[in-house]
């Protein structure tokens, strides 16, 4: 018991007595985080796709959509959530907005780049057989938009993974939590642990969305060997302070 | 290009069995994760609710309480007494006071542990400005009285102080201080060492951090290094020479740890930092719940204070563990 006991005491970065000791705070912590992130990824999809949408008919608006998210993206996370504060109190939903607009850069371009990069003979095709808009936009242009919009997705994901952590200063930051009580309090075990906890969350999502997408795109792997891989293509964006 | 339409078109007709296969499984994966969505989702807005006093016991209450230990620990000795008295009471934990203080107004939260000069000054510097003239200082009474007249208005109502204090103090590591040989602020005043502070960002303008200082003391403020108040990585700073001064406080634990020595505040600089209960007037004002956390301002000393924070911060016991045994060995809780 000593031994296990010191350690805690010694506070050490690998801690085994700290993953018995504290099992249900790690676990409901990655509910949490997991809620947060499930949450944002979803809510920033439903907002993106008729940005992506509007952007997509006017230059004028696709100008202004994607300069506004961006500069929503620049805005410091720390700031994003103290300025929101006000409005929505402490609560999940806070953190969530914040998520969500930090998520739109990405996923409107990415849901733009993959419906612009539909061959215009494909719609042209699919029109002249007497495809309407929205016939047109479900059965033609967004299955071969998936592989680019999924692409997306799994950026997004990945990235609020990440930054659902900065939640933490309003005590709902899932690992976060613990990662700043940890830091504030140098327990090396607690940030280590929920550190590599975080990792592997952004991991399993991403695997787990990469997993999604070959099942809902079967076509890409049929063709794997010529030309598969240009049409996962995603735009990259450098991550908010 | 355009065969590729018609050859999905084909494709999914030749393996239509397979296709809806994947379809489903795909669709249970989505499922799965909406399942999940939902269930977290509930799970955070319930947590929301306060104030709302349905259900049985005597209504909820949110302890509010700012990132640091001695804060968590206080937070958890509130949370613990009031639930032993009936109440429903949580503790919420956010970064610092401009998070919290606002929350406390609305009724968001309803219980802060506070210290009576740091809160006085904060609700001062808000309400009249940076300009304000200080309205806390070494006297309890006086202090807590300015600061009653200052959160009255604002729907807060303060508790009696007791006898704990944490107080901000200053820590040089041993090394600088036998070097200077410093014991003293005023010692380090007149040695003329110019230092940079390790500290939250709001000590340039607080009167007892940086201005405080130079004035009080003559101390040559460098600059302020913006790591937090007695944060690990303000301590680590001072230990390796990149600041030279760390505010930390009285009952701080881990000094030897990074082998800080603390510098006597000779001059009083610090102000009557004594712990109390600071309450959401509408939803908590109750003399009851007065009462309950009386009990607790009326036992707990500076030294319970610091002895609490080593147990968290050395012995890596849980903040609510160390609560609760404390509140049973002064029997305040029925074990």
């Amino acid at each position: 018991m000593s031994t296990r006991q010191n350690c805690l005491v010694e506070n050490a970065w690998i801690c085994g007595e700290y993953v018995r000791t504290r099992g249900q705070e790690l676990f409901d912590a990655t509910v949490q985080h997991v809620g947060i992130t499930a949450v944002s990824v979803a809510l920033g999809v439903l907002v993106s796709f008729p940005l992506a949408l509007l952007a997509r008919r006017r230059r004028s608006v696709a100008g202004a959509v994607l300069g506004l998210t961006t500069v929503l993206y620049t805005i410091p996370s720390l700031a994003m959530f103290s300025l929101l504060l006000p409005l929505f109190g402490l609560s999940a939903a806070l953190v969530v907005t914040g998520l969500v607009l930090y998520s739109l850069t990405i996923l409107v371009r990415n849901i733009l780049a993959g419906l612009q990069a539909v061959p215009e003979e494909a719609v042209e095709a699919a029109r002249g057989m007497g495809y309407g808009p929205l016939r047109l936009l479900w059965e033609v242009e967004l299955p071969l938009a998936l592989p680019a919009v999924l692409a997306g997705i799994r950026i997004a994901t990945v990235s609020t993974v990440a930054l659902t952590t900065v939640g933490a200063i309003v005590d709902y930051g899932g690992l976060g939590t613990l990662i700043l009580g940890g830091l504030d309090s140098t327990f090396k075990a607690q940030v280590l642990t929920a550190s590599v906890l975080c990792v592997l969350l952004a991991l399993a999502a991403d695997l787990l969305l990469l997993w999604v997408q070959r099942l809902l795109t079967p076509w890409t792997r049929a063709r794997r060997p010529q030309r598969s891989r240009t049409r996962a293509r995603a735009e990259k964006v450098a991550e908010p302070a | 290009m355009n065969s590729r339409i018609g050859g999905t078109g084909r494709a999914s007709g030749r393996r239509g069995a397979r296709g809806i296969r994947r379809t489903a499984v795909a669709a249970v994966a989505v499922g799965a994760l909406t399942g999940m969505l939902a269930a977290c989702g509930g799970d955070s807005l319930e947590e929301q609710g306060s104030g709302s006093a349905s259900g049985g016991g005597k209504g909820e209450l949110v302890v509010g309480a700012a990132g640091f230990t001695e804060a968590k620990v206080m937070g958890e000795l509130y949370k613990q007494l009031l639930s032993d008295a009936g109440y429903d009471a949580t503790v919420r934990t956010v970064e610092n006071r401009e998070i919290y203080a606002p929350q406390l107004e609305k009724g968001a939260i309803d219980v802060v542990p506070e210290y009576a000069a740091t809160l006085a000054e904060f609700l001062n510097l808000d309400e009249n400005g940076p300009d304000a003239e200080p309205v806390a200082s070494s006297d309890v009474d006086a202090t807590v009285a300015a600061l009653r007249k200052l959160a009255e208005p604002r729907g807060l109502k303060v508790l009696p102080p007791g006898e704990a204090v944490d107080q901000n103090a200053f820590a040089v590591s041993r090394e600088f201080a036998e070097e200077h040989n410093l014991k003293t602020l005023s010692d380090l005043g007149e040695s003329g060492v110019e230092v940079r502070i390790a500290a939250g960002d709001e000590c340039e303008t607080r009167p007892f951090c940086a201005p405080g200082l130079e004035k009080t003391y003559g101390i040559d403020v460098a600059g302020i290094d913006p790591k937090g108040v007695g944060t690990t990585q303000a301590k680590q700073a001072v230990k390796n020479g990149t600041d030279q001064l760390v505010l930390t406080t009285t009952t701080d634990a881990t000094l030897d740890n990074f082998d800080l020595v603390l510098l006597e505040d000779d001059k009083r600089l610090q102000n009557a930092d004594n712990v109390l209960p600071v309450v959401n007037a509408k939803d908590a004002g109750d003399q009851e719940i007065a009462d309950v956390l009386g009990k607790l301002t009326d036992t707990l000393t500076t030294n319970d204070l610091a002895e609490l924070n080593r147990k968290v911060d050395e012995e890596r016991q849980k903040e609510a563990d160390v609560a609760a045994e404390y509140l049973e060995s002064k029997g305040l809780i029925e074990k």
